[in-house]
This record gives structure tokens, sequence and C-alpha cells, in this order.
């Protein structure tokens, strides 16, 4: 009995430092934000969120943010799946794979959005292989455009993607794929019967990181985009910082909460009814 | 013709050959065991049968078609795995229909033959169970169902039963012997346990280092194994050599030793079981009589196992506990004449 309840209090004593540290620095902040979007000259009112909802203008940059979080959330899937796949059954080097897959994430976003300003500008590389091939006479605009942002967005978190699938394609047995074979199942058969319902688990937890990256990553969008190309993690700063509305500010944070926690739990649900067992 | 033959088959990687020059016939209805320790090569080869991979060298013939090259999901071959391997995500009616849904067997038939499948392994009303609801037993049972729904050409087990405990690997191996003769399919079994494959068999293959160290009836092998290996491996402990001289044989140091099977040849190593050799007084009057003095005895209940010194090196001998020798007791041996079995010394 002694001996347990000494157990307990090292055991609060172990994660008071951390529990203390997110109450202070993040609990109590997101409550005062949360708080502060009701209110309006003292008194509770929905007017930060009417006035946000009215806007021709917030509409724009809130569908702009969901539509290419998605877009980038499935092409992450789209590059993500066949890599992981092929990284967990074929490769022999598979560690190098994988240094060389996370490798991108060791620089930080903003090196590697300057990174594309050069590759994807007038000059660029891209544009000198579209002219020089002959495809367009005159270099593009693949710049501070939703083009750009994509592009920037996935190169981003694409790793999360593979990251994620490979820990569950690993936890799939061969002897499985195998067993389908013998049955009478091609190697595609058995992939789209097997191995993907079982990786899905996978596939939501890297969609959802990959979406919530998306929605919430702010240079990217800054560097790669343009002011008639903004999102909501633009909007926040525009709003805080230029034109000092911290109220509206937060009330724009709160939709972007609310949105990442709604297509999460969309994530989870789509991924139950595709297979039953993924936890 | 046999069904399936395996011809000059070369198998492994650059420094790991695991199987060099190997062959192997089985006949429809067989039911022929690989037996071995672990890398003889035995899974090896059931793995290039089934097609989930190819070999090096050498060719695989069945039913007098080329298959070496045909890729797996088109042979036709059940497999049923160690691990089970079912699909985690279906219900056991959808892991015992997946062959049929493959080759597009019409959904009122194959709900037939999936049921009636599920029925022989006697697991009707688990159709809707998940494989992890399920206990080894019956999730192997489901395994079973679903390698042998497809009414496969050949069936291939890759040590099915060694997850299982012992009184259930007993009782599943009784139910595989009765399906396969119920059904009549002719079988593959790969296994390490000596009485398993013993007591499912038709045919035993014994493999050593990748190669096929003798090939026959359970009991052929039990009673005359052809190698020391495979005499070791069926339960001789007890080797001895004997040289022919003026008609007779002669142990090493000279006493003659009756043998009752005819043996050519003007040396062979001689071997008996610790069952079969009788132990007594030094007076004891047995036919084949080696003397010796007791090293070790070791009660194991209904027997006591005595390790004996003699001239001819250690014997094993295993006997009723009626009269216990203590170590160092001088005893004399007998060799039952009957049970000395020979091995030419080629084949050492």
């Amino acid at each position: 009995m002694k001996k347990r309840g000494m157990g307990r209090y090292i055991f609060l004593a172990l994660i008071a430092p951390g529990v203390l540290f997110i109450t202070v620095f993040m609990l109590i902040p997101l409550f005062w934000v949360i708080l502060s979007t009701f209110q309006e000259g003292g008194s509770f009112s929905l007017n930060n969120y009417i006035s946000l909802l009215d806007s021709v203008y917030f509409r724009q940059v809130f569908g702009r943010s969901v539509r290419l979080s998605l877009l980038s959330t499935g092409l992450c899937a789209l590059l993500g799946f066949p890599a992981a796949y092929y990284i967990s059954r074929y490769s022999r080097h598979k560690g190098m794979m994988m240094a060389l897959a996370i490798f991108p994430m060791f620089t930080s976003p903003v090196i590697r959005s300057f990174s594309w300003m050069v590759i994807l500008g007038r000059k660029g590389i891209v544009n000198q292989a579209l002219v020089g091939l002959g495809l367009f006479a005159r270099p593009q605009s693949l710049l501070y455009n939703e083009f750009s942002m994509t592009v920037g967005f996935v190169q981003l978190f694409l790793p999360q993607m593979i990251l994620s699938l490979l820990g569950v394609m690993d936890a799939i047995p061969t002897d499985l794929t195998e067993a389908a074979g013998s049955l009478g199942a091609t190697r595609l058969v058995a992939f789209l019967r097997i191995v993907f319902p079982l990786s899905v688990s996978g596939l939501v937890t890297g969609a959802v990181l990959v979406f919530t990256g998306c929605m919430t990553a702010y240079t990217t969008p800054q560097l790669l985009g343009a002011t008639d190309t903004q999102v909501l993690s633009t909007m926040v700063y525009q709003y805080a910082m230029s034109l000092r509305d911290w109220a509206q500010a937060s009330a724009v944070a709160m939709v972007m909460i609310v949105v990442t926690l709604a297509v999460s739990t969309l994530f989870n649900r789509l991924s139950r009814r595709i297979n039953p067992l993924a936890a | 013709m046999p069904l399936l033959e395996l011809r000059n088959i070369t198998a492994g990687y650059d420094r790991n050959i695991i199987l060099r020059g190997f062959n192997l016939e089985v006949e429809k209805g067989e039911f022929v065991s690989l037996l071995g320790s672990s890398g003889c090569g035995k899974t090896t080869t059931l793995r290039l049968i089934a097609g989930f991979s190819e070999p090096n060298e050498g060719s695989i013939i069945f039913g007098g078609r080329d298959i070496t090259h045909v890729p797996l999901h088109r042979r036709n071959f059940g497999f049923v795995f160690q691990s089970y391997a079912l699909f985690p995500h279906m219900t056991v009616f959808d892991n015992v229909a997946f062959g049929l849904k493959m080759r597009k067997v019409p959904k009122a038939e194959m709900r037939k033959r999936v049921m009636d499948m599920l029925a022989l392994v006697d697991l009707e009303g688990f159709e809707d169970r998940y494989p992890r609801e399920m206990s080894g037993g019956q999730r192997q049972r489901v395994a079973l169902a679903r390698a042998m729904v497809i009414q496969p050409d050949l069936m291939l087990f890759d040590e099915p039963l060694s997850n299982l405990d012992a009184k259930l690997r007993v009782r599943m191996r009784v139910e595989i012997r009765r399906i396969q003769q119920e059904l009549g399919f002719t079988a593959i079994y790969v296994t390490h346990d000596q009485e398993e494959c013993f007591a499912i068999s038709d045919k035993v293959a014994i493999m050593n280092q990748g190669v096929i160290e003798q090939m026959d009836t359970p009991a052929n092998i039990f009673n005359g194994p052809k190698t020391e290996f495979i005499a070791r491996f069926v339960g001789f402990e007890n080797f001895f050599d004997l040289k022919a001289e003026g008609g007779a044989w002669l142990t090493d140091s000279g006493a003659p030793i009756r043998l009752t099977q005819r043996t050519e040849g003007s040396a062979v190593k001689a071997c008996i079981r610790p069952e079969d050799v009788l132990i007594g007084p030094p007076d004891a009057g047995f036919e084949n009589s080696v003397p010796g003095e007791v090293l070790v005895s070791t009660f194991l209940g209904r027997h006591v196992q005595y390790n004996v010194r003699t001239a001819i090196g250690e014997f094993a001998v295993k006997a009723e506990q009626d009269h216990v020798y203590s170590i160092g007791a001088q005893v004399s041996l007998g060799l039952i004449a009957n049970k000395i079995i020979p091995i030419p010394q080629t084949n050492c």
C-alpha cells in the first residue's frame, strides 16, 4: 500500500512539469483566445463570426485553404503510397531509402520555399526546360499562385505521409500477399484487396498530419503564394499584425481549429468503413 | 509418371546455396512429408513448388507440364502457412471465399462451397467471425478450408501445426489426414516433428543439408535407416563397426555378432536402439553379448536409462526397472539380433 502511494507521488511529480507547461503556455492562452472571439465590448456576442461568414473575401480564403489542403493531402497519398510500398517490400537498402524519404525534413520550410522560388521562377530550371523543349514559347508564371503553393505543400509534408504508411506496411506480414497469390490473386489484386485495406490506418494518420500541416503552414503559402492567394494562416497574420484586429484573427484561428478537427474525424470515419478493424 | 517432379533444382543466393541438384518425385494422391531440422532446405523446396520463389536452375514439372516459371496465382496449389496467414480484415467467410472470388465463381455456388468446406473442418456457425476472435486451432482450420475450397491440384503445408499446443497438434494432424483421405488430394507437408510426419504421411523424405537422404514409407525408414544421419534421427543411439571375417561379423574387439539382415560388403556400421539392448549380470548368457561397466544411470519413470562403457564404444540402454544397476557395476549387454540395423559404409 505504502509503495503504491509513493509510486503515485512519483508519477505526479514526473508529469507535473509537462502538464504545468502546457497549461500555462497553451491551454490558458487558447482558452483566452476562444473566449475573446465570443465577446464584443465586454459582453457575449457572435459578431466576430457573423462578420467573418458575411465576408465574401473570407469565404474565398476559407475555400482556398480547405481546397489546397485536401488537394495536397490527396497528392501526398498518391505519391506516398507507391514509395512506402516499395521501401517496405522491395527495397534492398531500406534504411538508406527511409533516410532519403525523410531527408527533406532536416531543412527548414523557409529554405525549401526559397528553393522552389528559384526552381519555379521565370528563369528557373522548369521554365527553361518547358521553353527549351518547345512546349511553350515564353516562360510561364509558375510562382505566386495556387500551383506553387501546392507544390510547396506536397514537398513539405510528403515525408510524414511516407513514414505513416511505412509504419503500418512493415507490420503487414508478407505471408498475407503470398496467401492471396496462392489463392489466385495477381500482385495488383493482392495489393488492392489485402495491402491497401490493411494500410488504411497509416493512410489516415498520414492524411491527418498532412492536412493539418497544410492548413496551419505559414511560411510556405506566404512565400510561394501572393496577396490574391491568401489562406487562413496568412489571413490570421494579416488581421493580427497588419490590421491589429486581434478578435477577428482569433476567430479565424478558431475556424482553423474546427476545420482541422472536423476533417480528421471525417478521415477516421472513412477509414473505418474501408477496414472495420482499423483502430 | 509422377504428378510432381523436381529436376536438378538449385536454389538460394550467391553465398548461400540451399538446394544443389535437388530431385523429388511425388505420385498422385500421395501424402509426402519433408522432414528435417531447420536450415535443411525443406521450406525452400515447398516455396519453390508453390511459386513464391523461382529456382536458379532446374525445372519443376507438374502433370507433365513445366511450371518452373508459371506465376504462383496460376498454379492452383493450396498453401497452408505456419502463421495461418488469414486476412485479418475479412470474416471467416470472406477468407475462405477469397480464392473462389478470384476464380469468379457465381455467388450461390460460392456460398455453398464455402459452407460445405467450413462444415468439413467443423467450423459451422463461425462464418461471420474475424480471425482475431478465434483460437489458434480454429484459425488453422480456417486456413485449411481456405486452401482446400479452391480444389487445388496439390496441397502444400508449411509446418502448419507448430504454433499449436501438443494436444491440439495431435488432434489436428489426425484431422488433416482424415480430410486428405476423404478428398483424395496430393499433399506435401513440411515439418521438423518426426512423430507428426510419421503419423500423417504415406512417404517421408528426410532432408539434410539440401539433399534428400532417404525417401520411403515411415515404417521402412523407422526400421531400416539408410544412413547414420537418419538412424540418429529416428532414435538409434548406439553405433558400432562390424567387419566380415570368414563368413561371420566381428566387432572391433573380435566378438562375433549375429545379424538377421542380409548384409553385403566387408565392413558396415551397425546401429541399435537403446530399448533393443538387454542388460544383465556378466554371466547372463545373452546372444551377441558385450561386457561393460555402468557409467550413468538415469531414472525415466517406466524405464531406467544406462550409459554403459564397452570395448566397442559407449552404449545407451533403456531397461525395465526390475533390477537397477548402480554406477560402476559390471554388466553384460545383449544386442537383439533382428534389431541390429547394418548401414552400408558407402552411405556414411
